[in-house]
């Protein structure tokens, strides 16, 4: 079934990771199909809120306490 | 004598290795918010992950002499992180962070961002991005590496392939599979 095979490319179609007749193959599909058009409109979603995800800071102390644990290392090489 | 912000990492490098230790501490400040967020959803544990990038970066700094400088620093350190996050997770059970817990703390790890949504939708937001971490952290190590390095980090296939250790066709079906299985899960959530 021709639905199954696309849904199957779409993590692929996203990045658009064909030549360009399967591309164009795969994006006629979706226009004609409701379904398979909705499952690419989540996939892209999610990776968009992946990409969009809040990043993480570090404590402000972590760089001198990296600094100081390799001076520790240094120390004990050298003793 | 170029400022230092401008310094490339290799020219750091080079520095650190003719003995001017100090510059190291560029390269931490660099890298470290990259490492806490690639080693931050392959944990969950935020304590743990804080305690891997420091273990990272002292093995960086251990083994500067076999850096190879035809290769980005970026993948060389990223490398580094990924090697040792999968030790650390073969090694034992994860504690990862609770789900629910209210950590007034976590307000502080998070940069200040999306000021211009309401409460309710900030509220909604913290939510699914909370499901999309449990439904990556349940997905197998390598799938979840692969995500995160590809969604999180914008680290192209070839750069991927490199810090895994696999052929760039691998890595780009193994993360198509992945991003499938990840709409799964989700949608279980739903
Ligand atoms: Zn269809």
């Amino acid at each position: 079934m021709i639905c199954k095979k696309i849904v199957e490319l779409l993590p692929r179609f996203i990045e658009n990771d064909f030549s360009k007749e399967e591309y164009a193959e795969i994006a006629r599909h979706l226009e004609e199909c409701e379904r398979c058009k909705k499952e690419y409109e989540a996939m892209k979603k999610l990776i968009d809120r992946l990409e969009t995800m809040p990043l993480l800071n570090v404590p402000k102390s972590f760089k001198e306490s990296v600094m100081k644990s390799l001076k520790d290392l240094k120390d004990k090489n050298d003793g | 004598m170029k400022q230092q912000e401008f310094l490339t990492d290799i020219e750091i490098v080079e520095k650190v290795k003719k003995g001017d230790k100090d510059s190291f501490s560029l390269l931490v400040e660099r890298y470290q918010k990259g490492l806490i967020n690639l080693l931050f959803p392959l944990l969950r544990n935020y304590e743990e992950a804080i305690e891997l990038c420091q273990e990272v970066f002292l093995k960086v700094y251990s083994h500067l002499d076999q850096y190879d400088s035809h290769y980005k620093f970026s993948t060389w350190i990223y490398r580094i992180a990924n090697n040792l996050a999968i030790d650390h997770l073969r090694k034992g059970t994860p504690k990862i962070d609770s789900i629910d817990e209210k950590d007034e703390d976590e307000e502080s790890k998070i940069e200040i961002e999306s000021n211009d949504l309401s409460p309710q939708e900030r509220l909604e937001k913290k939510i699914m991005e909370k499901e999309i971490l449990t439904a990556i952290s349940s997905l197998d190590t390598l799938s979840r590496e692969l995500i995160i390095l590809r969604h999180i980090h914008f680290r192209s296939y070839e750069e991927m392939a490199k810090i895994t250790n696999l052929p760039v066709g691998t890595v780009k079906n193994k993360i198509f599979r992945a991003r499938k299985e990840l709409m799964k899960k989700l949608e279980k959530v739903k």
